[in-house]
Parts: structure tokens; C-alpha cells; sequence
């Protein structure tokens, strides 16, 4: 079985019901209520349907209902198997090419419209809609909350590692999954908050209503006063040959698997993108016993914060910059993956490449919002606000924030006499700052008084460590004046208490002390569970993950507060200011292969998952047709899937561009309702009317 | 100032395959669309089917040509347009129903229609699973059947092209200038044209384009709203319509496209005129409801988009389709009240040999389409 079993921060002994299921009639066994797909990849399957065209396998993609990439026979059924729950004996097996229909021709009895009120519907459960709902619920309003999973929280559920910001506004130092808790907790105490989970908006109306797909069982018409469009944001994806084999997914979808379900999805993964969240899956890949072989990003630097990108080398993944993915090759499923070195017009250089063998390809590229909700409501003139990745991309501690403005903005709208503090809007600004600059590392006396080294010097808006620090030894620069300012120690009693080790989000903080003319001590932070003892030697590095030497251990502790270990190593007095991390992977585990296989063929890249059209067909229909309107690319089936080119219209501007044609003359395509495929029994609640 | 023989208002159901036979037959000949693209208006919401089991000499013998015409089309220019012979049926459920149909069944035999009443049975095999409660038979056409309306109208453009037809797209008719009876130019927001002869095509928009030149076109249009569902194996064959009302519509059709989607759409009762096409709430129960009453095996399949398109009214039901007594170099081919699809690329066909060829052959069209008509008389099978 391919599970987590044991995780330094996750809970891996949960009490859940374990139960058998059929697949392809193989008895299988996985948990009660965990999504099927989950189940499956726990039981080694990648491969989950075959496209109707080449024969193409299918695996997991967006785990997120969105795509349909994981549609399975269940029970003689048609269904997404990332949203479907696994029960005790249900039958499944693998989609070869369409569905058959269920020749199901019972007369139909129930005819039972539901419908619902409130005067603010919020659209999304994650870090902005449950903080907008919270306020606008504290001013009176009747709300209807949604989100499309199981749980509130939204991409807070997935993230277990400690958030940057300020512990003041946005509960920096606590895990995303403890926040999502803290938020759920407290939406739960206001009656007038009524939760919908596992639900979906399929479609606003022009007559002022919404139309839900409840429990992915039921349809209900709302109406509202007013919009939250809290919906977040979906995955970039790209273009490249063999961007659609089973094995090769988006970060979240990973993160997913890995966090939420607890499944051991890869043994070995390759990361596309350096921006913090290719950095963080990194991070939880290592935690969940994954071997990271790299990350390469086109660009010549880190996209995402510099200790993010620290922090995952000095536990011995190489940043492969100026790198691009050629291909992803395997039968059925990755086996390898092929990067190579670009030229300064982002140009692969076919010499430099680089094979290595993964079973995993994560595309990390970035997020677009999901925005066709709030361009609706604007559309129809509704009043509406939109916040968190559903307005602009940016941490989830931002999110939080602007949840509570837009909350209140919203109530305004809605003719509410409130007030929102004006300080509040330059925090918001500061919450979202991209990574600023990077200072020259300060050079650090060693003495024999503990002493907090900051290996962090880039500028992000973070300080938790000046908020835990009993003696209030720990302060920021005065140069931005916020909380960008870089972290110092002011020089006098410190403790070694060990909280600004075990709070930094970014594993930034070593204490050291010299213990005589040779020697001193180092105290680490440690977010594995350590695989030395004590009296053994370990691989410790600089900042930037430089091998600096073997040092022995002499102390292993548990904060348990942060579930953080510090380590505590007798390490050289030279060397001693210079070490700042554990090195957790050896070298050889993710050497490339001593010569590149691959088979090149870039117009092989499919951009149209949902109806596998390659970027080769598409170019060649854009050149010979003179075509200036996406809308007739559905012509040749691009956007006509279950996704309606939410996935893959992102990525049209390139495919116009190699086209010749400049996409700022091209008509975009028009997005229609619905945004989840509903059976016809669903619409009109057939099976029942009763969760509402 | 750009000169043409034909210049045609609208690169729609109508205007793109008539493009194609006037530049074929060497007419040099332009589109101007206001919108960015072919078939953007409303040949983008047709659903596909395609009949000629009309009642009324006109749409038989324009609809027969269509049928002739896209069965061939992969044979005859190399392009699948989807065209699936899955006929079309009516399925009865009261005996009103029965006798009216069973009655108009006698004239469309005289025109030589390839129709005929067929028992709850053989319904039944047609649509399996088709509700039998009631079920009295039905009559079916197994000749009439459906195509892509997107691809038959990005064929005709490619094929138009080919041939010399121009298109400018993005660019909105904004008057006319006149001689006399005569249009001497087309103006739009980015230049003006001259030709021998123009043709409104210009759909639900044809009483707007007509204020322009100075005529009143009979032409108001009504919304009504469609949906996809997924794709799954063929499980049915024909276009089905329910001729049957209730409080909020009146008659739906569905059929099962060449992907293995069903299509399918309703007509609101009342009905709901003016230009709208954004969705409502009201729709999908309301469809949903009928269908699965008719065809319960549609309740596991899943409905994927939806969207909302008009139908370009006249008074009675038909086309206006002619030269103007008013403007005479001014042709109408306007009206198609939904049936612009099917009626296209016959329709099509037909005007470049009346503009080309001068033939008489379709005089008969000519006169029951006639802008100059009564508008008295109603269309039996809307």
C-alpha cells in the first residue's frame, strides 16, 4: 500500500474505517469516505480511463472536480473519482474510450425544486471567503457558504507547513491545516452561517439566482442580496510532449494526495516551477518520504522567497535555473523526464540536456484566478465582491486579511453604515508584496553567549520571530518600516529557548554558542523526524545548501508546541556562524542519467486535455483557417470537454503567437454555465431533496 | 470605397454558405459581420438538426437541398460536418396529437417525404427506453438527420475563401447611401462598399438593418435556451421532438450528435421575445423535467453547458426571402425563425443561381416567401 504512515506534522493515525472495493474485479481495500481516486493510487493504479482518441491513458490531474481526467465506472456509473466518496463494496472499473448510459428506465417520481435564501452568498470556503463570511455574519447577514470539498478551509487544508505574515493578523507560525481548523471553528459558532460542503455553483443566472450542485447530489436554486466570489484560483498547466501521461499533475493536486488523503503517490518526483508553491510540494514531498530529484525554472532566479528556495537546498534538492521540461516519456505512465538548459530567448539547447527517472512530474507554474464567476456577477449587475486568489494571486496569510475587507466592502454595498480602518488596506498591500530585495548575508560573531543567526535576507512580509521571542531580543530593521523589514538580534539575552528556531516558517534561524577554542554548538530546526541519533554524524550546510561538514549530534528535542525538533550539533567554531540547515537527501539518489534519453517532439504537446488536441493541429488550423477568434477553435474541439478550456485557455496566447498571429487581436472564447457537469436526475432531485 | 458584385449583411447560418456558391460561380462577392468570427450570432446556438418533413412547399424543397447537399459534403469537399441520417421523430402520446399528425402526414407524402406513422414498438427501438406509458406511436422520417452547425459553417468559409468571397469581420453595417430605388453603398464603421447587388442576412437583427436602408422587415426575435451533455456510447438515434405543452413551454427536441453528446433544447411558453441570450435559472429544471418524463435513461447523463439563443420570428412562422420592391438591387433572406441552419446552406445554393443564373425554378419559393405576403397563415410544425 502506498500510504503515509508516518509524517512529522500529519496526523497518520486517524481512525478511519477501512473497506473493501472491487477494481477491474480485483479486490482492493482503502478507507470509508476517502475519494475513490485516492484509494486507487494508494493501490499503485495510475492509469484510470482511456481517451476514445489514440487510446491514450488517463491519470489523476486536477484531484479538484474540475477536470475529467479521473472519470471511472462506479457502480455502472459515469463519475469523477476524485469527488466520489468510497464505500464498502462499490464497484469500479477503468473508462475505456465513452461511458456506456445505465439503461436506468424507471419512470421518474420525484419532481422537488429546492430553493434557498440569504442575503450573501460566499463562494468558496478558503482563507478569504471564510474571513469575509465571519465579518459580514458579525454585521447580521444571512449567509450561504460553499465550497466544493468535504472540508472548510479550502487550500489551507493542504498546506502543513508554518505560514509567513504576522501572528497578529494572520496567524503567522501556524500550520495552514491549524488555521483551517481555528476559521472552521468559528464560522461554526454563528447560526447565521449556513455551510454547504461538497458543493459546486454550477452557473449564475441573469435572474438573480445561483444554481449549487449540493453534495455533488442535488441542485438548488439561491437566491441573494449579495456575492463573496471567494473561488480561488486553478493550477497553470503547460505545453510540452507528454504533458498528458498519467504521472504528470499540478502541485495542488499533489499536495492533495500527499496532505489531505494521506497517499504516498510517487516514490521519486521532478518539480516544474520555482515559485513557492513548487517550492513548498518540495518541502512536503521530502516530509512525506519522496525523493525530490529537482526543480528547474526557465528563469535565471528563484521565483518564489529566497528561504523558501534556501531551505529546500540545504535539504539537497538542486534548483536547476534557466532549465525547461522537454519532455515527460514512459509507457502509460512517467518513467522519466527530460529537462534542458535555455538561451536567453527561453530557447531549449537540446546539448544541455539533462534525464532523469521520476515517477511524478509536478507543474508548479503558477495560479490563475478563477475569475468567470465575478465577471458574471459584474455582468449581470450584481453586487459582488471578489477576494483571496479569486482577485489576485498571493499567500493565503494576504487572503485572510483581504477576506475581512472585502467582507466589509461587501456590507457596504449592501447599504450597511460600517467603517473600515484605513490601516487595513496598506496592511493588505504589505501582506501580498512580492519577495522584495536580498541583502549580502551579515557576518556573524560567535561567542559564548547563545546567539540567534537570521539566515533570511530577502525582504517578505514576515516576523513571527520578533513576535516569539520572550525577551523581545529579536527585532526588524527600521528601513520599509513594515513587516518586510529584515529580522535582527539585538545582541543581549538570549536564552536559547529555542522559539524563533521552531516558529520561523522558513527554517531560517540557527542559535549558536561557542563552547571552547575549537568547538561550539549549533541548535537547528528539524521538520522530519530525524532518521540519526544521538552521537551520530550528519551532512550540515550554509544558507544556500553548501555541504559544510559532518557534525555530531548531541541533543534531539521536540517543540512540541510548533512540532518542530531542534537539533543540536557540536560542529566546528570556524564553520559554526556559516551552518544553517540538515542535508535530508544523498547525492546519488538524484544524479540525472549518465545520457539523456528523450524523443522530442513539440507539436506532440496536447493542449486540449479534455479532447486531446495537440499543439501541432492546432497551429496548423489557426494558419490554414486565418483565424482570429478562439471561439472557432471549437471547430476543431478545443474548450468543447468537461472542463470548458478553463484548463487550456491560459496557455492560447502561445499557441496563437508560434501561429503567427498576436493574440491581442484574437476574440477570446467565451466561457459558458455550467462550471460542473450535473446529471439530469440531479437537477431535478430525483434521488432526494432532503440535505436542504 | 470597395467594390463587389455581392455584398452580404452577415456571416451567419445564411450569409456564409450563400458566400460560397455566389463566389463559386464567379461573382466577387464580400461578408460584413459585426461579430469577430463566422456563425457567431445565432448558428453558433443552433442545435444541428436538419429536416425536410415540413408541411409547406418552400422549406420541403430548400430543406431537401440542405439534406442533398451535407450528406455529401465529406465525399464531395473532404470536411466531416457530423452529418449523422438519424431521421426525425415525433413521438404521441394523445389522439389530437395522432390525428394532426396522421393528417399533415397525407400532404407530406403528395410532396414524396420519406415519412410514416410507426408503432410503440418500433418508437421503442428507435429510443430504447423511451417512456411506453401512453405511448401511442409516432411518425418518423429516417431521412432527415443532423450536422455540426459549427463545422458546416466553418466549412463553408474555408470553402468561400477558396473562391475568392471576402470576409471583414469586426465591422457593423451603420447605414446605407441611396440612389433612387437603388442601394449605391453599404457603409460600416471601418469603410464603405458598393455592388451590384446586396443581401441582407443579417438574422436576428433584420428589422435593425432594415431601419437602415428604409423598410420595415417583419423580423422579432424570441430566446430560447439549449444544452450539452457529456459524450457517451450511442444509445439513440433520431432527433426527438415532443410536439406536447405545459404551463411554461411548449414543444423540446434532443438527439445524440456524432461525439456522443445529446443536444437538446426548449421553447418557453409564452414566448419570451427580445435579444437577451444570457442564461437563466429557469431553463434546466424546467427541460430536465420533460426530457426525463419522455426518456428516463437521460437521468445518469451529464449535462455540460448551456447557453441561450434567439430565433429570428416573421408573423406566420416562415422566411422572407426576395428582391425588395422598394430597392432593387436589395435581397432578403431574413426570417428563419430557428431554422436558419437547416434552411442555410440549400437556401444558399439557391440564391446564387437566382442572382446568377436568373432561373425560374424557384418562383414558387419566391412567392410564399415574399416580403409582400399576407403573413396570415401558421406554421403547423414549428
Amino acid at each position: 500500500m502506498n500510504r503515509i504512515d508516518k509524517h512529522p506534522v500529519l496526523n497518520t493515525t486517524q481512525n478511519r474505517k477501512k473497506v473493501n472495493f472491487k477494481f477491474n474485479g480485483e479486490t482492493q481495500s482503502g478507507y470509508e469516505n476517502e475519494p475513490v481516486s485516492s484509494a486507487l493510487i494508494a493501490n499503485g493504479v495510475r492509469e484510470f480511463s482511456v481517451h476514445q482518441i489514440e487510446d491514450a491513458p488517463q491519470g489523476i490531474f486536477c484531484a479538484n472536480g474540475q477536470c475529467s481526467h479521473c472519470t471511472l465506472i462506479i457502480d455502472g456509473k459515469p463519475l469523477k473519482s476524485c469527488i466520489t466518496p468510497l464505500k464498502e463494496g462499490m464497484e469500479i472499473r477503468t473508462l475505456m474510450h465513452l461511458p456506456e448510459l445505465p439503461p436506468d428506465d424507471r419512470e421518474p417520481e420525484n419532481f422537488k425544486p429546492l430553493n434557498l435564501n440569504c442575503d450573501v452568498l460566499v463562494i468558496g470556503g478558503g482563507p478569504s471567503g471564510l474571513t469575509s463570511a465571519i465579518e459580514l455574519a458579525k454585521l447580521g447577514f444571512e449567509i450561504i457558504l460553499i465550497d466544493d470539498k468535504d472540508k472548510l478551509g479550502g487550500k489551507l487544508l493542504l498546506q502543513t507547513h508554518k505560514f509567513f505574515g504576522s501572528i497578529e493578523d494572520c496567524y503567522a507560525g501556524k500550520r495552514g491545516i491549524e488555521i483551517a481548523a481555528l476559521l472552521e471553528k468559528e464560522i461554526r459558532t454563528y447560526s447565521n452561517i449556513k455551510v454547504f460542503t461538497n458543493t459546486s455553483v454550477a452557473a449564475l443566472y441573469k435572474d438573480k439566482k445561483a444554481g449549487l450542485f449540493i453534495d455533488y447530489k442535488n441542485y438548488a436554486l439561491v437566491d441573494f442580496q449579495g456575492l463573496v466570489i471567494s473561488a480561488g484560483a486553478r493550477e497553470k498547466n503547460l505545453v510540452f510532449p507528454g504533458n498528458d501521461i498519467p504521472g504528470v499533475y499540478g502541485a495542488g493536486a499533489f499536495q492533495t494526495l500527499v496532505n489531505r488523503d494521506l497517499v504516498k503517490s510517487s516514490d521519486r518526483i521532478f518539480i516544474i516551477g520555482s515559485g513557492n508553491v513548487g517550492l513548498i510540494a518540495a518541502y512536503h514531498a521530502l516530509q512525506a518520504g519522496i525523493t525530490v530529484v529537482g526543480i528547474a525554472d526557465i528563469l535565471d532566479d528563484v521565483t518564489g522567497y529566497k528561504v523558501h528556495a534556501d531551505k529546500i537546498r540545504r535539504m539537497g534538492v538542486p534548483i536547476y535555473l534557466k532549465h525547461t521540461v522537454l519532455t515527460a516519456e514512459g509507457s502509460g505512465k512517467v518513467e522519466r523526464v527530460t529537462i534542458a538548459e535555455v538561451d536567453d530567448s527561453f530557447n531549449p539547447l537540446l546539448e544541455k540536456a539533462k534525464t532523469f527517472e521520476v515517477d511524478t512530474l509536478l507543474i508548479a507554474v503558477g495560479l490563475s484566478s478563477i475569475d468567470e464567476f465575478y465577471n458574471t456577477a459584474v455582468n449581470f449587475g450584481y453586487k459582488a465582491v471578489k477576494t483571496g486568489d479569486a482577485d489576485e494571486i498571493a499567500e493565503a496569510s494576504s487572503a485572510m486579511f483581504g477576506g475581512r475587507i472585502a467582507g466589509l466592502q461587501l456590507a457596504k454595498i449592501l447599504g450597511k453604515d460600517v467603517e473600515i480602518d484605513e490601516s487595513w488596506f496598506a496592511k493588505a498591500e504589505i501582506l501580498k508584496s512580492k519577495p522584495g530585495k536580498i541583502k549580502s548575508e551579515p557576518v556573524v560573531e560567535i561567542n559564548e553567549n547563545y546567539t540567534p543567526i537570521m539566515h533570511c535576507y530577502q525582504e517578505i512580509p514576515c516576523n513571527p520571530c520578533i513576535s516569539v521571542c520572550p525577551s523581545g531580543s529579536i527585532k526588524l530593521e527600521e528601513a520599509l518600516g513594515n513587516i518586510m523589514d529584515l529580522p535582527y538580534y539585538t545582541g543581549e539575552e538570549c536564552t536559547r529557548c529555542g522559539m524563533c528556531i521552531a516558529v520561523c516558517p522558513g527554517l531560517a534561524i540557527s542559535v549558536a554558542k561557542k563552547t571552547d577554542d575549537k568547538w561550539a554548538e549549533v541548535v537547528l530546526p528539524h521538520e522530519f523526524i530525524p532518521a540519526f541519533g544521538v552521537g551520530e554524524f550528519v551532512t550540515l550546510t550554509d544558507t544556500e545548501g553548501n555541504e559544510i561538514e559532518k557534525s555530531e549530534v548531541i541533543k534531539i528535542q521536540l517543540n512540541k508546541k510548533y512540532k518542530t525538533n531542534l537539533i543540536t550539533f557540536r560542529v566546528s567554531l570556524e564553520n559554526a556562524a556559516k551552518i544553517a540547515g540538515i542535508r535530508v537527501q544523498d547525492e546519488d539518489k538524484i544524479k540525472p542519467l549518465p545520457i539523456p534519453v528523450f524523443n522530442y517532439i513539440p507539436d506532440n504537446s496536447i493542449l486540449c486535455r479534455c479532447e486531446r488536441v495537440s499543439v501541432g493541429e492546432i497551429i496548423k488550423f489557426i494558419k490554414e483557417n486565418d483565424i482570429k477568434d478562439a471561439n472557432q477553435l471549437k471547430q476543431i474541439r478545443v474548450g468543447m470537454g468537461a472542463c470548458g478550456s478553463r484548463t487550456c485557455s491560459i496557455l492560447l496566447p502561445r499557441i496563437f503567437s508560434a501561429a503567427g498571429v498576436n493574440w491581442y487581436e484574437v476574440t477570446q472564447a467565451t466561457k459558458r454555465p455550467l462550471s460542473i457537469e450535473i446529471p439530469m436526475g440531479a437537477i431535478i432531485n430525483e434521488e432526494s431533496g432532503e440535505t436542504a | 470605397m470597395k467594390k463587389y458584385d455581392v455584398v452580404i449583411i452577415g456571416a451567419g447560418s445564411i450569409g456564409v454558405p450563400a458566400s460560397y456558391y455566389l463566389a463559386k460561380k464567379g461573382f466577387k462577392t464580400c461578408v460584413l459581420e459585426r461579430l469577430p468570427s463566422e456563425g457567431r450570432g445565432q448558428n453558433r446556438a443552433a442545435i444541428g438538426g436538419i429536416r425536410a418533413t415540413f408541411s409547406d412547399p418552400a422549406k420541403i424543397k430548400i430543406c431537401q437541398m440542405t439534406i442533398d447537399i451535407i450528406s455529401r459534403f465529406q465525399k464531395e469537399h473532404g470536411i466531416d460536418v457530423d452529418w449523422i441520417d438519424g431521421g426525425y421523430l415525433f413521438p404521441v402520446y394523445d389522439t389530437e396529437l395522432e390525428d394532426k399528425l396522421k393528417k399533415l402526414l397525407d400532404v407530406q407524402k403528395k410532396f414524396n417525404l420519406n415519412i410514416d406513422w410507426i408503432s410503440p414498438a418500433k418508437v421503442d427501438e428507435l429510443v430504447p427506453g423511451i417512456n411506453r406509458n401512453g405511448l401511442l406511436g409516432g411518425t418518423f422520417s429516417p431521412e432527415d438527420g443532423s450536422a455540426s452547425p459549427l463545422k458546416v459553417t466553418g466549412a463553408y468559409l474555408k470553402l468561400a475563401r477558396e473562391c475568392k468571397a471576402e470576409f471583414y469581420f469586426d465591422e457593423e453595417v451603420t447605414g446605407f447611401e441611396k440612389d433612387g430605388s437603388k442601394i449605391t453603398a453599404v457603409i460600416t464603421n471601418k469603410d464603405k462598399y458598393s455592388a451590384g447587388i446586396i443581401i441582407d442576412a443579417s438574422g436576428a437583427y433584420a428589422r435593425d438593418t432594415g431601419k437602415l436602408y428604409g423598410l420595415d422587415i417583419p423580423v422579432d426575435p424570441d430566446c430560447h435556451e439549449a444544452g450539452i451533455t457529456e459524450p457517451v456510447q450511442p444509445f439513440f438515434k433520431p432527433m426527438v421532438v415532443d410536439l406536447r405543452m405545459d404551463e411554461q413551454s411548449a414543444n423540446y427536441y434532443f438527439y445524440q450528435n456524432k461525439e456522443g453528446q445529446v443536444v437538446f433544447c426548449i421553447t418557453p411558453r409564452p414566448q419570451i421575445f427580445g435579444k437577451d441570450t444570457d442564461n437563466t435559472s429557469v431553463f434546466l429544471p424546467l427541460v430536465v423535467k420533460r426530457m426525463l418524463n419522455l426518456y428516463p435513461r437521460l437521468r445518469n447523463l451529464r449535462i455540460r453547458r448551456t447557453w441561450r439563443g434567439l430565433y429570428p420570428m416573421t408573423p406566420d412562422g416562415f422566411p422572407i426571402v426576395g428582391r425588395t420592391k422598394e430597392i432593387g438591387n436589395l435581397f432578403l433572406a431574413v426570417g428563419m425563425c430557428g431554422q436558419g441552419f437547416m434552411l442555410g446552406p440549400g437556401l444558399g445554393k439557391i440564391i446564387s443561381e437566382l442572382i446568377c443564373d436568373n432561373t425560374t425554378d424557384y418562383d414558387f419559393i419566391l412567392n410564399q416567401l415574399s416580403l409582400y405576403r399576407e403573413f396570415a397563415g401558421t406554421e403547423v410544425l414549428k
